[in-house]
């Protein structure tokens, strides 16, 4: 198991939460969107990772490119007055339940093998 | 845990060093979020919300209506009641008169006559492009309406309403926000002033050069409008009645006098 992107996270999270910047509200549905969008993303990329299929650009245009086009397709929707929001929503959250049930899936088997091996052992 | 886990993890995996500065990147973005978010629920309403509020505050307005005019029914049968009872005799009816009288000053009986409808509005022109007017010109302040009810009253007008809100001897005229409350009442754009007089000396007061009006309508002349009635129906005040402080004075002779005598007792 690995932990890195884990703490990743929490060194970003911590980083950012107690500086004393601040987004208009005005900006904060987009800014939810692409915090979703990125998420989906980093799932998106442990779950390659996870398969042997990981490749850095693709994971890391997907992520810059996601997370743009998912604020700016809300603030699209905004101005045309549909709710484009929810469109990306559906989406990458649908996304994201598939990703992490087979990252679960991933890491459920490795410790079950291990189990076995260890009782092998014994 | 000891580092060695780490390094493991790298040397085995290439994906775990991108998607770390990638979780770090979304840490952040979560970080920002979550304080944007909290700064909005601290601050000002979900916007998901708004729609919900709006239809409460529209069922909330229907019921105030409702409420005002079974107020102005009951009141008008209790002027009934009241003229029934004067009928039982003499001096019933003398008090009756004094009554009706009373009630019609305080603006408690709907009225109706001649006089004049002022419209004001916000305009819907813009100050052009480094015009040293101020948008704020172009907006009716409560202070307008405040000077037009003067000026109305000052001509002589007898019954003053603005949106339908009687003007009487407590009412107040304020700013509230983006809206004027006239008798607690939010009222908007356009204020319709109803006053029962005669005709041309309140025409005449509204139009008076250097008049209440003469700065509005030199901004944009569609914001005061002011046309003669033949008849105007008031409506009567619907708000509350209640003196909590107030008290009228009592004298030896039962007369209602000036302050002097009860305070030397």
């Amino acid at each position: 198991m690995n932990w890195l992107p884990v703490i990743g996270l929490l060194l970003g999270f911590a980083l950012f939460y107690f500086m004393p910047l601040q987004l208009p509200s005005d900006y904060a549905p987009y800014l939810s969107l692409a915090t979703l969008s990125g998420l989906d993303s980093i799932l998106g990329g442990i779950r390659a990772g996870i398969e042997g299929k990981f490749h850095v650009d693709v994971f890391i245009s997907g992520f810059i490119f996601n997370t743009l086009l998912a604020a700016m397709l809300a603030y699209l929707g905004d101005q045309i007055g549909v709710d484009l929001f929810l469109a990306a929503v559906v989406t990458l959250g649908g996304r994201m339940f598939l990703n992490l049930s087979l990252i679960r899936r991933y890491y459920l088997t490795q410790w079950t093998l291990s189990r076995q091996r260890d009782a092998e052992r014994t | 845990m000891n580092l060695n886990v780490f390094l493991s993890g790298i040397r085995n995996n290439p994906w775990v060093t991108p998607v770390t500065v990638m979780a770090l990147v979304l840490g952040a973005l979560l970080a920002v979020s979550l304080k944007t978010q909290q700064s909005i629920r601290s601050t000002s309403l979900p916007s998901n919300r708004f729609s919900g509020l709006a239809a409460a505050y529209r069922d909330q307005q229907e019921q105030l209506k409702m409420a005002n005019e079974e107020i102005s029914k009951l009141r008008e049968r209790t002027t009934q009641y009241e003229n029934e009872m004067a009928s039982a005799s003499e001096k019933a009816k003398l008090l009756n008169n004094a009554l009706q009288e009373a009630k019609f000053l305080a603006g408690l009986t709907p009225v109706e006559g001649p006089g004049i409808e002022v419209v004001l509005q916000d305009s819907k022109k813009r100050p052009p492009a480094n015009s040293p007017i101020d948008i704020e010109n172009y907006i009716i302040h409560d202070s307008d309406l405040q000077r037009v009810v003067n000026e109305l009253h000052a001509a002589g007008a007898e019954a003053v309403a603005i949106n339908g809100q009687r003007i009487i001897a407590t009412t107040a005229i304020r700013c509230v926000g983006p809206s004027i409350q006239v008798n607690g009442i939010a009222l908007s754009s356009p204020y319709v002033i109803q006053a029962i007089g005669a005709p041309e000396t309140l025409l005449g007061a509204m139009n008076l050069p250097q008049g209440v009006l003469a700065d509005i309508q030199a901004i944009d002349p569609n914001m005061a409008k002011v046309t003669k009635k033949n008849n105007i129906q008031i409506p009567a005040y619907t708000g509350s009645l209640v003196f909590r402080y107030a008290k009228p004075v009592a004298t030896a002779s039962g007369n209602v006098q000036g302050g002097e005598e009860s305070s030397a007792k």
